[in-house]
């Protein structure tokens, strides 16, 4: 979340209400739940680290929400840095398969039942997912968040698949 | 309505879309139908020409001929006055015989030797009297009647002289000028010798030493279907010589024959092309029974009955055939003038002839037999096959013959896709090499009748002599007609050859695009979808020669004639047959063998 | 139960071959379907979910069981009775989209209501109120070989609705698409539900599987499992996003 607000910022200082603004466009009903506060509270820790500076509008009280902005120059080597990564979140799910095994292997629960019940899951929210990005119109930034949500699940769902099989034929 | 709507919808864009092929179909049935409506038509005509002279000219039920007594060894003949009388008062008994009504002659007769364009050949110059009346008038179709210095041709003689009114002839030496050309009931068109008409006074100076004078006398009779027990018990000898009577029968049956010799003919091509015409409808609805079996499953999967799907199969075809029934019995209409109209010597002036509704009902029943046997038993079959696998797997799946393919491995690469190629559609192999034979029979007919033709003429003695010359026409005829023929099997065998490698190529993409990416060269794979054409061309090229044999000894035998006089030409013909087949199938195969093998084999591999 | 149900099957079998060769395709199945109601049958390929739904269409006839289509029984009717009653009954949505390739989009479309025996003039109309509504009515007098592969698949989704039938069945309707085609045809099958029509949808496709209400995993030929998808979502979407710290 600190790295979004930083490259939020890198273009020109802003209030924290225009930077909000800003992330729920792109990021379309995903942003819809979005804590109102979260913002201001990145924005105070990266005030304290030193990446932004905020300043108080003349006249105006000294709010958080009030204050503008904008990043310092080692907020922008940040910014930098974070744009150069090219880590990725982790692909190997590797809670999930975990809890499989100990379900299993500690007899505390069917491995099947835990596999059916993470299908359902997800698959409803594969359904909300879809539903979402078939609403928004062709070429929006929120759209094309969405498909990747799609697809992702979808992967994950495959897996699972898999899951099932592998704990069916271990049960039987 | 909505029904009729779509079946013709389906079946007309059906048509549309594959239009090389319905045109093909259409030509293959619309052969067959002309045909048979000429040889039908023939039917009509073929008794009628004599008929119609015997009816026009008064003709004789019994005509009855004197002959001289044999040669002495000096070739002289011994002539006496008594032998005369005797001749001539059984001549007048004759006319007394109960059961005979009316007569005309005696009238004298020579045997000269008539000369016109170079060519000379024996006549029997019949005296007549310039007055014609009574039995046996021979009707004019040319010039005018017997003048003194004058003489009448007959007109199959004229006809194979060339001879015609105003022409300058010799009879015996003499010089006499054609005054016209007639038809007679009494004697045969293809007799020998010939039949002449001259004055009464001719006939007598043209008799010689060794051809003394004759007499002939026609005779009406009161029932005149006992005319040949007449002539049997009445023919007999006359002193040294003979009385012989041939009755009408005799003269009918030979010119019968003619005719109908040309008849069998056409009705054996018929019958041939509608052998030909089935098994290439066969070929060419089953190379599209894929498609037409989805197109069945799709139907029945949307709510069509099994009996509408079918029926939408059956109905394109019907159409077709009955297009092309239409159309061959157009052709076969306009084109019987030619072989039964005024021009042609042999079968008579005999008015066009006229298509009755028999005619038209089988022409068209045997149109929509050939393609409904064609297309009955893959609609039922793709009817009654299960809807899904009709969708999904509409092809049949090819058999595996384990011996074939553990021949072929052993055998040049071309061979041995040819070979497996074949094995994949036994069914198309068959009926591509029974087209491929009945086109073969039929050349080798033509050319087995045009070399006996040419045998028979120089045992008779030479293209100067009258049997050969009067027979020209006929031959002519039949080799003109059997030609045809031959050149519309050869015809349609050869765009059947196209058709069927077309579909070879397509039903064989996927393994040829196999074999290549194996590393087989585009041209061992072409050569190989060639050779699948070629092994069928070879079994059918040889067997295509004892059948043209057979057909030909079938027609002389239906013709009531001779079959020993059907002689085999020589073997480098045959070889030659059955060589120009194998060249001509691999010519014509070539172009889509080739254009199949060159088709890059991932777009193949890729597309299944 | 059984006056609402559209479809209901009880120990439908379908065997191929026997003894050594024996292989059971779809395995003693009990499924009922409720109006309105959209199922999935889902399972990994060979697990005999075609099958099923060709049983269920009455395209193949079972070796064992009972059927009921719209209340009548149909595993024992002959084909022409099958026909008749597919006509109004029944909708089929294939994977490879099954269209006459010679006949224009608004012909194919009407195909079933001809057959029906409508007259050429209503079939039109409904076809081209059909095309309308699914966005092809620009399409209509194109041959299929003129529409992309979304396209064909959409009028054949459109001429299995022409006879406004009881049920839709479709086969893996979008195995053959890529992602942007298939996209058009989920919009379609949402639409479809909104409107109450019964679909039942074979698919390993879990995007049209998520759009069900009811989901069924299928293996070895058998239902082995089954979900509801109705009521609820995990809250919202938020929770996707991850957004913390």
């Amino acid at each position: 979340m600190q790295e979004v607000v930083l490259a939020l910022l890198a273009k020109e200082p802003s209030h924290g209400y225009q930077l909000r603004g800003r992330l729920q466009e792109a990021l379309g009903p995903l942003g819809d739940a979005m804590n109102a506060g979260q913002i201001y509270v990145t924005l105070t820790r990266l005030e304290k680290a030193g990446l932004v500076t905020a300043e108080r509008v003349a006249g105006q009280a000294d709010r958080p929400d009030r204050k503008v902005y904008a990043l310092t120059p080692d907020g922008q080597q940040r910014v930098a840095d974070w744009l150069a990564e090219v880590s990725w979140p982790k692909p190997a799910p590797v809670e999930f398969h975990l809890k499989l095994f100990a379900a299993a292997t500690a007899r505390l629960a069917d491995p099947v039942g835990i596999v059916d019940a993470q299908r359902r899951a997800l698959l409803l929210a594969l359904r909300d997912a879809q539903r979402a990005a078939l609403a928004e119109p062709d070429g929006s930034e929120a759209g094309l968040l969405l498909e990747g949500v799609v697809l992702r699940l979808q992967a994950d769902l495959r897996w699972l698949e898999e899951c099932e099989r592998y704990w069916t034929s271990r049960k039987g | 309505m909505g029904r009729v709507l779509l079946v013709y919808r389906l079946a007309a864009r059906d048509l549309r879309r594959h239009a090389a092929q319905s045109v093909l179909l259409l030509l293959v049935i619309t052969a067959t139908s002309a045909t048979l409506t000429l040889g039908l038509a023939m039917h009509t005509v073929t008794t009628s020409p004599w008929n119609r002279t015997f009816a026009a000219t008064d003709g004789p039920d019994i005509v009855a001929q004197s002959f001289p007594p044999p040669p002495r060894p000096d070739g002289s003949v011994p002539q006496s006055a008594t032998q005369k009388t005797n001749i001539l008062n059984a001549m007048a008994a004759l006319t007394h015989t109960p059961g005979v009504t009316e007569s005309s002659g005696p009238f004298p007769t020579a045997s000269p030797v008539l000369r016109v364009h170079g060519t000379t050949a024996p006549v029997m110059a019949e005296g007549r009297d310039p007055a014609r009346a009574g039995i046996d008038t021979p009707e004019l179709t040319a010039g005018t009647w017997v003048r003194p210095g004058g003489v009448v041709l007959q007109r199959s003689l004229a006809d194979a002289l060339g001879a015609g009114p105003g022409d300058r002839v010799t009879l015996g030496g003499r010089p006499f000028l054609v005054d016209g050309v007639a038809v007679t009931a009494a004697q045969g068109e293809l007799w020998v010798p010939g039949l002449v008409w001259v004055t009464r006074a001719a006939a007598v100076s043209l008799a010689t030493r060794a051809h003394p004078l004759s007499y002939v006398l026609n005779l009406r009779l009161a029932d005149p279907a006992s005319a040949p027990a007449f002539a049997d018990t009445h023919s007999r000898a006359i002193g040294t010589g003979a009385l012989g009577l041939t009755p009408w029968q005799q003269v009918q049956s030979s010119d019968t024959r003619v005719a109908t010799v040309v008849q069998i003919v056409l009705l054996m091509g018929s019958w041939l092309l509608g052998l030909l015409a089935l098994a290439s409808v066969a070929v060419l609805v089953g190379g599209r029974m894929a498609d037409q079996t989805r197109r069945v499953g799709l139907l029945k999967a949307v709510g069509g009955t099994p009996g509408l799907a079918a029926g939408v199969l059956l109905a394109e075809h019907l159409a077709l055939a009955l297009v092309a029934a239409a159309l061959g019995l157009a052709v076969g209409w306009l084109a019987a003038p030619l072989l039964t109209g005024p021009g042609n010597a042999l079968l008579g002036t005999a008015s066009s002839p006229s298509l009755t509704v028999s005619t038209v009902l089988l022409v068209a029943a045997v149109a929509v037999a050939v393609a409904g046997i064609a297309t009955l038993v893959p609609a039922i079959r793709a009817a009654r096959a299960s809807t899904i696998r009709a969708l999904n797997n509409p092809a049949r799946p090819p058999r595996r013959r384990g011996t074939l393919i553990a021949i072929s491995t052993r055998l040049p690469v071309p061979l041995l896709l040819g070979l497996r190629l074949a094995a994949r559609r036994p069914r198309r192999a068959i009926l591509t090499a029974a087209t491929l034979v009945i086109s073969v029979a039929t050349v080798t007919a033509a050319l087995i009748t045009r070399y006996s033709f040419e045998v028979q003429n120089q045992q008779q003695g030479g293209t100067g002599s009258l049997p050969g010359l009067l027979n020209r026409p006929l031959q002519g005829q039949v080799n003109q007609v059997v030609l045809v023929l031959g050149m519309i099997m050869v015809a349609l065998a050869a765009i059947n050859a196209i058709f069927i490698t077309q579909a070879t190529v397509l039903d064989a993409r996927r393994p040829s695009a196999l074999a290549r990416a194996l590393g087989a060269t585009p041209r061992q794979v072409s050569a190989g979808l060639s050779t699948a054409q070629l092994l069928p061309a070879l079994v059918a090229g040889l067997a295509g020669l004892p059948v043209g044999m057979v057909l030909v000894k079938l027609a002389v035998g239906l013709g009531g004639g001779n079959a020993s006089g059907v002689t085999t030409p020589p073997v480098w013909w045959l070889i030659a047959v059955v060589a120009g087949t194998l060249v001509a199938v691999a010519g014509l195969t070539a172009i889509p063998a080739r254009l199949g093998a060159r088709l890059p084999a991932a777009t193949v591999l890729a597309a299944e | 139960m059984e006056n609402t149900a559209v479809l209901r099957a009880r120990a439908l079998s379908r065997k191929y071959g026997q003894d050594a060769a024996l292989v059971r395709a779809v395995d003693e199945v009990d499924l009922d379907v409720t109006p309105g109601e959209s199922v999935a049958i889902v399972g990994p390929s060979g697990c005999g979910k075609s099958t099923l739904l060709h049983l269920l269409g009455g395209l193949e006839r079972p070796t064992g069981g009972e059927l009921w289509l719209a209340g009548q029984r149909i595993d024992q009717m002959g084909e022409s009775a099958l026909a008749r009653l597919r006509r109004h009954a029944v909708g089929f949505v294939f994977q490879a989209f099954h269209l006459v390739d010679e006949l224009t989009a608004a012909e194919n479309v009407e195909l079933p209501a001809l057959l029906a025996g409508a007259s050429p003039r209503a079939a039109r109309r409904r076809a081209a109120e059909l095309l309308e509504q699914i966005g092809l009515a620009d399409r209509a007098r194109h041959l299929p070989s003129a529409l992309s592969g979304g396209q064909r698949q959409r009028v054949a989704i459109a001429r299995a609705l022409v006879g406004e039938p009881l049920v839709v069945l479709a086969d893996e309707p979008t195995g053959n698409l890529d992602s942007g085609a298939t996209i058009e045809v989920l919009r379609l099958f949402d639409g479809l539900r909104e409107a109450g029509q019964t679909l039942v949808t074979v698919t390993h496709d879990s995007r049209i599987a998520a759009t069900a209400d009811r989901l069924i995993s299928m293996r070895d030929g058998a239902f082995v499992d089954e979900t509801r998808l109705t009521g609820g979502s995990t809250g919202s979407l938020g929770a996707l996003a991850g957004l913390e710290g």
